[in-house]
Parts: C-alpha cells; sequence; structure tokens
C-alpha cells in the first residue's frame, strides 16, 4: 500500500513538474521575443510562505524573461507590515512589496503602490485569478496586488482525539465549547483550542472578529458614528477570553506560527484557522499529524474571515514607467500558473490562488476530496470582516494591544477597554 | 595662537564638525518633526506647537512605558553591577590567574553575541513548553510556565537576558580592575585577618569606586538602547508589560498609526529626561 502511495507521488510529481515545465518553455518562448525591460536586479519585501521557496528555486527562469535577477527580504507578518510602511513611505528600496487586505486601502490611498494592471504582461491572464482574490486585490476601482495567498477559514480537527473521545465536529459555537471542553486535557499534551493572543489587526484581532461579526457586530452605527464597544464585541471579546482557557501555553503571546505550530505538531485537538492551514497540515514534511486529520466549516454563527495577501509594485522605488513595468513582470512571473503547478506539486496548497489550478486533476489528486470539498463549503460563510479604510491598521492595531492587554490579564474590564477603543475610533474618524 | 595652544583644536574641531552633522542633525530634525502633525501617509503637515507634548500627559501607554523605561533602568544596572562586581570578587578570591583568564575568555561570549540572537536564543529557553530554563518546573508540577507571558514576570525575563550580556563582561572588566590595584593595601589587611568579604566591602570596592561609577553609568546608556532585545523577545508585550519609552515611539511611528510627529515628541521627551537625569547622577557621584 505505502510503495503504491509512493509510485503514485513519484508520478504525480512527474507529471505536474513535466506539466509546469512544459508551460514554463511556453511563456519563455512568448517573452522572449518581447523586449526585455529591467535594468537592474529586484528588491522584494515579503513574508514568509513555503511557496515563496519554491518559486525562488527558479530565479534562473526570471533573469531569462527579464534579463536581471532578484532578491526577496523576509520578515514575518506584523515586522513585515512595520517595515514596509515605512519604506514605502519614505526610503523605496524595494521593488516590489507584499501587502494583504488589511493594509491594502492604506497604501493604496497613501500612494505607496502602483495599480498594478497597467504593468502586468496580459499572457499571465490576471482573470484566471479566483473572483474572491480578485476582489480582495481591489480598492477603489483599481487592481493593486497579485495574489500569493488567501481564502477564508477553515475548522480543522484530529480524528483519533475526536474518535477516542466520541464527540462529533461542532456545528455551533455551543457544540464547540462542549466539544473543546470534552477533549481538554492538559495534563497528557493535549489542549482543546487554539487561538492567537499575540498583538496585531491580522494577528490576536483577525481571529477575534468572527466571533464579533458572527454576533451581529457591526463597525458603525447606521448613522456613521463607531459601535466598537457595542454589546456583540463585548460578547465576543468574552467568548475569545473563555476560550483560551483551552489553548495551549505559548499562544497566549504568539500568532499564527504559534497556534498552528501548535496543532501541527500535536497538541491541539481543534482549530479554527485561516484556510492555508488544511494543506500545511496534510503535508507530513510540516506536520506531526498529517494522517489524523479532518476538515468543516467554521462553526456557527463564526464568519470565515476573507483575507487575501500578494505582490504589488512599489511607487518610491520603481522611478520610470520602464522600472514599473519590470516589477510588473517579476509580480505575473511569481504569481503565475506555472509557478503555482510547482507549488503544487510540491504541495504547498496554501499558496494556489488560480481557478485554473483549482480545478485541475492535479488539484484533486494532490488533496484528496475532503479538503477541497471544505475549502468550497466555507467560502460560503466566508466575509470581509475588518472595516475596509485606511484607517483600519491604526485602530485594527490600537485594539490588538488592549486585547493582549485582557488576554493576558494585564486587564479585566472588558467593557472599560472597548470604551478606550471606541474612544479612539472617535478621535481618528474624525480627523 | 602657538602649536601648542592649538592642537587641541586640530583634534577637536573634525571631530565636533562630525558629531554635529551625525548627532545633531537628526536631534534637530527630530524636534523640529515633534512639533508637527506629519504622519506617514501624506507628505503634508502643519506645525501645532506644543500640541503633541500635551496631549502625551493624557496617554496612558505613554505614562505606563515612563514608569517601565525607569524600571527597566533601575532593574537591569543594579542587576548588571551586582553580578558583575560578584563574580569579579568570586573571580579574584577563588581562581588561579591562568583559571581567571580562561573564565573571562568564557564570560566575554555573551556579549559578543549578537543581541538579537541573544533574544531568540532565550525566547525560546523561556518557552513554556520547549524551552530548557521551564522544563524543572513542568517536570516538578506537570504545568507549563509561561513567563513571557505574564505580565508580572515579562519584564523580569528579559532583563535577565540583558543582565545576563552585560554582567559577566563587566565582570571580566572589574577582575581586572582588581588586579590593577596596588596589593599592599590588600596584603595588609590579610595580616590583620581581614576576611575576604570585608577586604572587598572596606577596602577594593572603594578603592574602585570611580571606575565602578563610570561603568554603571556606561551600562544606563546601554540600557536605554534595548529596543532590539525587548522586541524581539516580547514586542512590548504581554499588553503593555515591557512597551519601554523607545518601543512606545517606535510603535507609533511605524507599527500603529504612522504619528511621526507624536513619536518624534517622545524622542525629545526621553531625550531630554535622560540628559537631566544622567546630569543629575553625574553631579551626585562626584561629590
Amino acid at each position: 500500500m505505502v510503495k503504491h502511495r509512493e509510485e503514485y507521488l513519484v508520478k504525480r510529481n512527474t507529471c505536474l513538474m513535466l506539466s509546469a515545465a512544459s508551460a514554463a518553455v511556453i511563456i519563455a518562448a512568448q517573452s522572449a521575443a518581447a523586449q526585455q525591460v529591467c535594468t537592474s536586479d529586484l528588491k522584494i519585501l515579503a513574508q514568509p510562505q513555503t511557496g515563496l521557496a519554491t518559486t525562488e528555486s527558479f530565479a534562473q527562469e526570471f533573469r531569462g524573461l527579464s534579463g536581471v535577477g532578484f532578491q526577496v527580504d523576509y520578515l514575518n507578518e506584523n515586522d513585515r507590515r512595520a517595515r514596509s510602511q515605512a519604506d514605502a513611505s519614505i526610503i523605496g528600496s524595494y521593488n516590489v512589496y507584499y501587502v494583504d487586505e488589511a493594509n491594502l486601502a492604506q497604501f493604496a490611498s497613501s500612494g505607496w503602490i502602483t495599480p498594478l494592471l497597467d504593468h502586468y504582461p496580459a499572457e499571465y491572464d490576471f482573470d484566471d485569478f479566483d473572483p474572491g482574490r480578485r476582489a480582495t486585490a481591489t480598492y477603489d476601482g483599481q487592481v493593486w496586488f497579485a495574489p500569493i495567498t488567501g481564502g477564508g477559514d477553515l475548522m480543522v480537527y484530529r480524528t483519533d482525539i475526536f474518535s477516542a473521545a466520541g464527540v462529533e465536529p461542532p456545528k455551533t459555537l455551543e457544540e464547540l465549547f462542549a466539544v473543546v471542553e470534552a477533549i481538554h486535557d492538559p495534563s497528557n499534551g493535549i489542549y482543546g483550542f487554539a487561538l492567537r493572543g499575540q498583538r496585531g489587526s491580522g494577528a490576536n484581532v483577525w481571529r477575534w472578529m468572527p466571533y464579533f461579526r458572527g454576533f451581529g457586530g457591526e463597525w458603525f452605527n447606521v448613522d456613521g458614528t463607531p459601535a466598537f464597544n457595542s454589546d456583540a464585541a463585548v460578547r465576543a471579546t468574552e467568548t475569545y477570553l473563555r476560550l483560551f482557557e483551552y489553548s495551549p501555553p505559548g499562544t497566549r503571546t504568539g500568532s499564527w506560527d504559534e497556534s498552528t505550530g501548535a496543532f501541527n505538531s500535536g497538541q491541539v485537538a481543534l482549530i479554527v484557522e485561516s484556510a492555508p492551514l488544511g494543506g500545511m497540515s496534510l503535508n507530513a514534511d510540516a506536520s506531526n499529524v498529517s494522517d489524523k486529520v479532518a476538515f468543516g466549516i467554521p462553526p456557527e454563527p463564526l464568519t470565515g474571515g476573507g483575507y487575501a495577501h500578494g505582490f504589488a509594485i512599489g511607487t518610491r522605488g520603481n522611478a520610470s514607467a520602464a522600472d514599473r513595468d519590470c516589477a510588473g513582470l517579476w509580480i505575473a512571473w511569481a504569481t503565475s500558473k506555472e509557478n503555482e503547478l510547482r507549488r503544487l506539486a510540491a504541495g504547498q496548497s496554501g499558496e494556489l490562488n488560480r481557478t485554473s489550478v483549482f480545478n485541475s486533476p492535479e488539484f484533486s489528486e494532490a488533496f484528496g476530496e475532503a479538503l477541497p470539498a471544505a475549502l468550497e463549503a466555507t467560502s460560503a460563510v466566508t466575509k470581509v470582516n475588518f472595516w475596509q479604510n485606511e484607517k483600519w491598521p491604526d485602530l485594527g492595531n490600537r485594539w490588538g494591544i488592549i486585547l493582549e492587554e485582557l488576554i493576558t490579564g494585564q486587564r479585566t474590564d472588558i467593557q472599560d477597554a472597548l470604551d478606550e477603543l471606541e474612544a479612539y475610533a472617535i478621535q481618528i474618524t474624525a480627523n | 595662537m602657538n602649536r601648542q595652544s592649538s592642537l587641541p583644536f586640530v583634534f577637536l574641531v573634525p571631530t565636533i564638525a562630525l558629531l554635529a552633522i551625525l548627532a545633531l542633525t537628526p536631534t534637530l530634525y527630530a524636534l523640529s518633526m515633534s512639533f508637527t502633525d506629519r504622519s506617514l501617509f501624506s507628505p503634508d503637515f502643519n506645525y501645532i506647537g506644543f500640541e503633541n507634548y500635551l496631549q502625551l500627559w493624557s496617554d496612558r501607554r505613554f505614562l505606563n512605558s515612563a514608569v517601565v523605561s525607569v524600571k527597566w533602568e533601575v532593574i537591569t544596572v543594579t542587576g548588571t553591577m551586582i553580578l558583575a562586581v560578584g563574580l569579579g570578587v568570586l573571580m579574584f578570591e577563588c581562581a588561579s590567574p591562568r583559571a581567571r583568564n580562561i573564565y573571562c575568555l568564557i564570560f566575554l561570549i555573551p556579549v559578543l553575541l549578537p543581541r538579537v540572537c541573544a533574544a531568540f536564543v532565550w525566547k525560546f529557553a523561556f518557552h513554556p513548553l520547549y524551552g530548557i530554563v521551564t522544563y524543572p518546573y513542568r517536570a516538578i508540577t506537570g504545568k507549563p510556565l509561561d513567563l513571557l507571558a505574564d505580565p508580572t514576570s515579562a519584564l523580569m525575563v528579559v532583563a535577565f537576558v540583558d543582565i545576563w550580556q552585560w554582567g559577566f563582561f563587566f565582570a571580566v572588566i572589574i577582575v581586572k580592575l582588581l588586579e590593577s590595584l596596588p596589593p599592599q593595601p590588600i596584603e595588609a589587611s590579610r595580616l590583620d585577618y581581614a576576611r575576604p568579604w570585608q577586604i572587598h566591602f572596606y577596602i577594593t570596592i572603594p578603592m574602585l569606586r570611580a571606575p565602578l561609577i563610570s561603568l554603571a553609568l556606561v551600562k544606563a546608556i546601554e540600557s536605554l538602547r534595548s529596543f532590539d532585545l525587548i522586541y524581539v523577545m516580547t514586542r512590548g508585550g504581554p499588553g503593555i508589560s515591557t512597551e519601554t519609552l523607545d518601543m512606545y515611539a517606535f510603535s507609533q511611528g511605524f507599527i500603529e498609526s504612522g504619528k511621526i510627529g507624536y513619536a518624534s515628541s517622545i524622542a525629545v521627551f526621553m531625550l531630554i529626561l535622560t540628559i537631566v537625569a544622567f546630569t543629575i547622577i553625574w553631579k551626585k557621584v562626584n561629590k
């Protein structure tokens, strides 16, 4: 059985690599006729993605297309946001920035990035990207980035622990609490649930928002005044803090890495996280529990946090139209179907964004039926939870710090904490 | 002006000119910025007088960060000096000159480690589930110990790493200072049956008063620049329990709100506070 599986994997990877290579040859042939627009090596600021490492290993292919090389500097999410904000606004030492749904409005409205499609070679077919990702990459009627990752939320759980405890995957929040209570067994190294406690609009606030929106929370009242301290916000915060009682140590000040790391190392029975965790948890190289995970949609009334991260052309770092064309070429190449097929061959499902890849037989063969079905099902509950405004990073980060104070016990009065957020929201929206 | 009297100017003028360019320019720029509402998001800004400075006094995070900064200074400087003097005296009393040299070599390693590397290593060592430091607690109680997520212990843990880096280095300096002291007073006190602690408490430490004060001031200045250590280990958290003034200024300027003007006012406040505090301390200890 194992031998058969290995043969299958070898065959599958060979097929995928061959199809990627053939497509790459076609693209290279197309581009050979095109004028090489690049004059100097490109600098890219990104956050770590396993798929990007795969793309980097094909750097020579991009050199063949453009005549130049590229260098990718990696920073984790919070550091990447801080660095890109400082660099894009003042310095401009990068040609390409990794942006996300939460800071897109800020980057676009400040003029730190340039509309993408004017510099995106048509042959790379931007419309092939998943419509949800394309919508997230659009702000003020223009497309600003090409997605490298995205999706909604997925519930991932341990089949062995659930079977042993005789519980079913939860469908509602009440069931979630009951299940988590039943399987939480820290003395044997098993924690019921995992959350993000680290400050940040893309960290603890990101995981808190599905509860807020799920309980009917809105950022603003119908008259346009902020509603950040509503009953829904209080209830969401109470629920979030209650669930943290079942989260492993290290996650109180941890983010995606810590919570998904805890799950993949086998300490956590159930987790609701961003969709790339699905593929990661099936990858035996990255997960100790790859053979005992199953997937589902987040329990009601949680709304999946729709998101997309991608590459955008820096304005300051690309002075001329030719420079922007070069940056656009790199973005198109890095997010091309060919590179997605290479990621698929490497088992990196988190960095796939094209409908042609999702609909390919290779995708079904690589991840079976359960994960693609769960991804499709979760799209029905995926929403944009955050306030889509250039002031969101400021407000979201402010709430992140206050929420971290609540999670770690530095403050205990939830209403007072939300009132402070409300006051800040009134202050910045008045400005 | 004769050659002898012009010589100091020959050395001083280029140095001061370089210092003025490198240090004074950004300082004056920060001072100017602190009177504006400049943000990262717009090239336009207005001069708003002392508004940023007035706002500081109603900002709970600023007030908290000022308290944390003072705590950080007191803990790290005191801890480093106690460790350094203790270890220095111990080496001087108990180790042969050859062994001392070996210890000195080993004790230099922590300070040679890049600050960020040291922070990462210790952060992992304090990990509640995998950390070697927390292992004994886990083994005895069966429960994890998350010191960096506890607002009451996080600052002490980060201070411990700072003291570990600098305390051993200062111990090397102190043992060399002890070796450089004239031996007669020490030998005379030994003949009078003075105990080792009495020798050091009443003779050697008072003899080293001036260099020890200098070391403490050097450490105090160094402690003001611990941004990288705190940033890697806690990012100012949990909550705001390890958020020092420089951390808060950076956060306001580059992480959260892009308020460069407001961040500059925090930096200028920190500069003024440091100058005033160090001047007072310097005058007191020189009396």
